[in-house]
């Protein structure tokens, strides 16, 4: 079984470039084996005309070569003839020319000796020796002329007969065999001009073919990159290109792109987390400003509506009940205190986010300051029916050098938190000191918080519910301004609490030996 | 107080506005029956019958809200108008109480001589 990932290791992986030269290269061996057979073809043409001259020439010769033997025969029989009847001596030029003819003939054997090749030795050399031993005679016949004696032979009976036959035959192989040699070199022809042809038209169909396997694979490249640009364009910002499928300038290409779309990825994404904070952020600040009105508008309700009250008893004419009237202004004025804390609790958070809120160090002893904040608060404490129990470990306690308003302030906000959601209970303020640091406990026995409520507790503007706030009073200020003024002074605030069990606050704040 | 006079329910949870509201409607002539939060009004709503419900919507036990659709489902008391009157002063909390079955919708800090006009339109309407 082929997994896909064989299948794509075998699928052969070339650049654009690599592409391209393996095209030309291709293209430019099929023309060569264009040209090869062309000219093979063309050298076996040559080799047939060749062919066709010599077997010409070669039976030209033959014919001049068998007409002069019939003349000069004809000239020797004339002359014995004459030798017979006249006895009348030859002129010697007349002898010359006989031996000029005689040389002629021998030429032209010699001549066509030279058209021979393996098929004709043989014959060749039969003509030879029969032809030869002719003009011998002949010869012989023109020098025995002059002298007395006799009219001397002409020639052996048979041998100018032979001669002829030995030229006769050697002219019918020559025949025989350049007919067989055309007929050799015409298949040639044939073959060549159809390794041409189908050449010729292999060349077109196989160049049409790397064209088109070139195209569709730089097109398939190309549609991966276009897709890729695509996807990634239209918001799918997971979306990479298959580097492994290209190798050369499309795969750098594509890693090129894939680099890019992670930066891209990466710079999208934390701009969406931006925009998500700023989001909560805004919906927090919304959130604050109307618990923040919720909050403003509870204690000046009282405040109007007590003040409107008054007025309008005062404008009955009848009398003044003394008692009333000053509990009537006690609870116009607790409320615009109400009102004075919430207001001082958004300008300490405002100069806290913008770094104006200054530590102002000294040397005090902690433990008559929670004495003093425990007895400022025991109003808030009678509201809802709780009891404190005071716990400072006085043996421990010495000097520290700290920001006095902000623990003050530190504790006032937890004790007034546990004062707020805790009815009939118990409320314990503890503090111990090491060589350290000072550790001050707020617990109460209210109604507590889940974890995922702790977690959240100290942010501002949040509060444990979302609306808190208009169950217990608040801003979701009070603790969020506790943490930090812990961690101004160099301290840390923790909280433990379950559900309907209670909260207990634990601060520690350094608190070195002066 | 006169048993003729049109009952005011005033569910309210903070101590110190409830005290001020029933002195100002006593005075204005409404008889004034009280609960502190929102399972306590509907057993008022059901025993004694107001003429209208003075609504706090942040109470504990039940809220406002819940209190209201709670009075709406039940026929016994469902024609009883109720006026939220809360802290809440955004536009969409004045849409949340209507919505919730509430017949008006008023703030604080209690416009007094507006209220009484609301109270009295509804009076009027239930009767």
């Amino acid at each position: 079984m082929r997994t896909p990932d064989v299948m794509t290791q075998l699928r052969p992986r070339l650049s654009l470039r690599g592409r391209l030269y393996l095209f030309s290269g291709a293209i430019l061996i099929l023309f060569a084996i264009n040209v090869a057979t062309s000219l093979w073809g063309s050298f076996a043409r040559n080799e047939s005309s060749l062919a066709y001259q010599e077997a010409v020439t070669a039976a030209q010769l033959t014919a001049e070569l068998a007409q002069n033997l019939q003349n000069k025969r004809q000239q020797v029989l004339v002359l014995a003839t004459l030798r017979e009847t006249t006895d009348e001596p030859l002129e010697d030029s007349r002898l010359d020319q006989a031996e000029t003819d005689l040389d002629i003939i021998a030429e032209r054997l010699r001549q066509l000796g030279s058209y021979g090749g393996e098929g004709l030795e043989a014959y060749y050399r039969r003509l030879h020796e029969s032809t030869t031993t002719l003009i011998a005679q002949w010869r012989q016949f023109y020098e025995r002329y002059n002298q007395a004696g006799p009219t001397p032979p002409v020639e052996d009976a048979r041998s100018y007969s032979n001669a002829q036959q030995r030229l006769q035959e050697l002219d019918q192989r020559q025949s025989f065999l350049a007919v067989q040699r055309a007929n050799a070199i015409d298949r040639t022809i044939t073959l060549t001009d159809q390794i041409t042809i189908i050449g010729f038209i292999s060349s077109i169909a196989i160049t049409l073919a790397l064209v088109f396997a070139m195209i569709r694979s730089t097109n398939a490249s190309l549609t991966r990159m276009k897709t890729g640009v695509e996807r990634f364009g239209s918001g799918d910002l997971t979306y990479r290109i298959d580097e492994q499928r290209d190798s050369g300038e499309i795969g750098d290409l594509a890693r090129t792109f894939n680099e890019m779309s992670i930066k891209l990825q990466t710079a999208i994404e934390e701009m969406n987390t931006a925009r998500a904070d700023a989001d909560s952020a805004n919906a927090a600040k919304s959130m604050f400003l109307a618990n923040v009105s919720h909050e403003l508008r509870t204690p000046l309700n009282a405040i109007i509506g007590y003040s409107e009250m008054l007025q309008d008893e005062l404008g009955d004419e009848t009398e003044i009940n003394r008692e009333q009237f000053h509990h009537d202004l006690n609870t116009i004025i607790f409320s615009g205190k109400q009102l004075l804390t919430l207001i001082n609790d958004i300008l300490d958070l405002s100069k806290i986010e913008t770094g104006k809120m200054q530590v102002s160090l000294e040397v005090f002893n902690p433990a008559p300051l929670l004495v003093q904040v425990c007895d400022a608060l025991s109003p808030l404490l009678a509201q809802n029916g709780n009891k404190l129990v005071l716990d400072i470990d006085k043996k421990s306690m010495r000097d520290m050098e700290s920001d006095r308003g902000k623990l003050q302030q530190i504790v006032t906000n937890l004790f007034s938190n546990a004062c707020k959601f805790t009815k009939d209970g118990k409320i314990t303020v503890s503090a111990v000191m090491d060589h350290q640091s000072l550790t001050v406990t707020v617990a109460d026995t209210g109604i507590g918080m889940t974890e995922a409520q702790q977690a959240r507790v100290f942010e501002a503007f949040i509060q444990a519910e979302a609306n808190t706030g208009l169950k217990y009073g608040g801003t979701g200020l009070g603790l969020a301004i506790v943490r930090e003024f812990c961690t101004m002074l160099g301290g840390s605030i923790e909280v433990e609490s379950q559900p309907n069990e209670g909260a207990r606050f634990r601060v520690r704040l350094p608190a070195a030996p002066a | 107080m006169s048993d003729e006079r049109p009952q005011i329910l005033l569910v309210e949870d903070n101590e110190v506005n409830r005290n001020m509201l029933i002195r100002r409607l006593e005075r204005a002539g409404h008889a004034v029956l009280t609960a502190a939060d929102g399972e306590t009004a509907l057993e008022v709503m059901r025993a004694a019958s107001p003429g209208v419900v003075l609504m706090d919507m942040n109470l504990p036990i039940k809220d406002g809200w819940t209190a209201c659709r709670e009075a709406q489902a039940d026929p016994a008391i469902s024609d009883i108008p109720i006026i939220a009157l809360t802290a809440h002063a955004m536009e969409e909390d004045k849409v949340r109480a209507l919505e919730a079955g509430c017949a008006d919708f008023a703030t604080k800090p209690v416009d007094f001589p507006a209220l009484l006009k609301v109270i009295a339109a509804a009076l009027d309407a239930n009767t």
